[in-house]
């Protein structure tokens, strides 16, 4: 293939790379000051005062972020690139979950082709709808609910108990910071090992 | 000489040396009944120099159940300037008395205090004696009282935490939670205590009400529940305390505090002497986590303790406690590190096939290439 047949795919509109970005910066963030938080005695990173302030206002900065998302795909009902074809979803999610586990390492064709209505293959669908709609939202209120226990403590006591929340909320903690790391090494899996990164920046993917 | 004379003299001779033993001023004259014939009169008032009205009743329900009392302290061992009550006048003993001095017991607490910011406002024309905070006649027990009703009968009386404590995070959760000491008097020892709180009923269960449920009393607690006979409640006996309290319908949540144990060093209170540094008391081997005591307070305000292994702190079973650091839950940072570490290895596996497999993919793009 030459670089003639190269066709350039606006798949990543600029209210996208924003959240994506500012969502990536604030994960790492709540990753790092969340260690501090939980292992104060191992991570030297900051004070504990330090991470408590820095965790609530990126907190909030992610909260916010999380309301431009969903404006954008509910407001332009783009939120259907999320959705699941419940017909074509197993047969295509078999098809992926081979091509990442045993066709890729033979240089088999990534089965799923990426356009701007059908952005997500059916495992990136089910795992961004699932982090989507329930894991982020359930990870917003129990930081709320944690940012200040008295005020919240009815419905702490609700949900169980604040160590209830605390728990929740830290293993969600432990499955974003799993999901980071392989979320990063999916997006080296382009034609080259920076091209998502690259068109996560301008938007437009190489389609070849 | 005679059986009479040798009982006598030896009469003389008790009387000479009871007499002779420097006795501390106690007046054992004048009894408290004496006092409280006119200090129980409600309306009973003195006026002051600027023509204020003070109340000079004592409520003696009240003061019955004082430390002071309950320890057999009588009225004039404090108003030691009282010798005498003249009962025919109209003031029976002086208009003015000395300030009690409660130094003459209280050493340690006295020294204590004098190297604090309220003994030092004195320079400031502003006089915080003792009674200023416990009271005068009334001081009880604060061992098993809550950091609720702590504060509000001393710090609270005068000071509004909300002035000043807006860099704390949680400022609301350590005020419910933290007796102001902990932090104020750094010096003293703190312990965590463990209290029942009935939900069917609303209210913190007393000792009678959760030994008459489990059918036995005081001494019989400890050994229902330390099973290992150690003398302290491990996760495992605590989760059988639990079990036991359901088999007895008590349906609740244990409620945790962080007070200060009441030693003299409680007094010493300093201006930028409190504990700030969020590290000292987050931290799993925190002294702010050692001494846990679940504690059952009688009707009648006794408090019988018992000494509960910190790691419960880490259990499920206190579900409504929680302070960063001290209170992790072990399991949870095991599954925790697991799910990180599977996320971390599904990557680093697949990166080792793909690296592997490229002679593979070479292979079968130079066989594409030449067909």
């Amino acid at each position: 293939m030459t670089i003639d047949e190269t066709k350039m795919l606006y798949v990543h509109p600029a209210p996208v790379r924003v959240w994506h970005w500012v969502n990536a910066a604030g994960f790492i963030l709540l990753i790092l000051t969340g260690l501090q938080l939980r292992y104060p005695e191992i991570f030297p990173f900051m004070s504990l005062q330090d991470a408590v302030t820095i965790h609530n206002y990126v907190g909030f900065v992610v909260i916010g972020n999380y309301f431009l998302w969903v404006a954008y795909y509910f407001g332009t009902l783009k939120i259907r690139i999320y959705i699941p074809n419940l017909i074509t979803f197993i047969p295509a999610a078999i098809r992926q979950a081979l091509f990442y586990g045993y066709g890729i390492f033979k240089g088999d064709p990534n089965p799923h082709h990426m356009t701007p209505d059908h952005k997500f293959n059916a495992m990136q669908q089910s795992a961004y709808l699932f982090l989507m709609v329930l894991l982020l939202p359930v990870q917003m209120i129990t930081g709320l609910f944690l940012w200040d226990v008295q005020y919240f403590q009815d419905y702490i006591q609700v949900f169980g108990g604040i160590k209830i929340i605390d728990s929740v909320h830290v293993l969600i903690f432990f499955f974003f910071a799993a999901f980071m790391c392989i979320h990063c090494y999916l997006a080296t899996l382009g034609h080259t090992p920076f091209a998502h990164f690259k068109a996560m920046f301008t938007g437009y993917e190489e389609h070849h | 000489m005679t059986k009479k004379r040798i009982k006598c003299l030896l009469m003389y001779g008790v009387a000479a040396l009871v007499l002779s033993i420097p006795w501390p001023s106690f007046s054992a004259d004048i009894s408290n009944d004496d006092c409280m014939q006119c200090h129980s009169d409600e309306g009973l008032s003195r006026t002051e120099s600027e023509g204020i009205k003070e109340k000079v009743y004592v409520d003696q329900n009240a003061f019955n159940y004082s430390m002071h009392n309950i320890n057999g302290i009588k009225c004039v061992d404090c108003h030691e300037d009282i010798t005498e009550l003249n009962m025919d006048a109209e003031l029976p003993h002086s208009a003015v008395l000395a300030p009690a001095q409660c130094a003459k017991c209280h050493a340690e607490e006295n020294e204590a205090y004098q190297n604090s910011v309220h003994r030092k406002a004195k320079g400031k024309g502003v006089s915080i004696p003792c009674y200023s905070c416990h009271e005068y006649h009334y001081v009880t027990k604060l061992d098993s009282d809550s950091v609720f009703e702590r504060e509000n009968r001393f710090c609270l009386k005068c000071h509004n935490p909300n002035n000043s404590h807006d860099w704390l995070p949680q400022k609301e959760a350590h005020f419910a939670y933290v007796e102001c000491s902990v932090c104020h008097a750094p010096a003293a020892a703190k312990r965590i205590n463990l209290r029942f709180y009935d939900l069917i009923q609303q209210k913190f269960l007393n000792a009678d009400d959760i030994l008459a449920a489990l059918k036995t009393d005081t001494k019989g607690f400890m050994p229902l529940i330390d099973i290992d006979k150690d003398g302290i409640i491990n996760p495992d006996e605590f989760d059988n305390m639990v079990f036991l309290f359901r088999q007895a319908n008590l349906r609740g949540t244990f409620h945790a505090e962080l007070v200060v144990e009441m030693s003299p060093s409680v007094h010493q209170i300093n201006r930028g002497g409190a504990q700030g540094d969020c590290n000292q008391c987050h931290e799993p081997t925190s002294p702010f986590f050692q001494d846990i005591t679940f504690y059952l307070r009688t009707k009648d305000d006794r408090l019988v303790t018992n000494q509960v292994d910190r790691k419960v702190l880490e259990t499920y079973n206190l579900n409504h406690f929680y302070a960063l650091g001290g209170t992790r839950v072990r399991l949870l940072d095991m599954i925790g590190i697991l799910i990180f570490l599977g996320g971390l290895g599904v990557a680093a596996a697949h990166l080792t096939i793909r690296i592997l497999t490229i002679p593979l993919r070479q292979r079968r793009k130079e066989q594409e290439h030449h067909s």
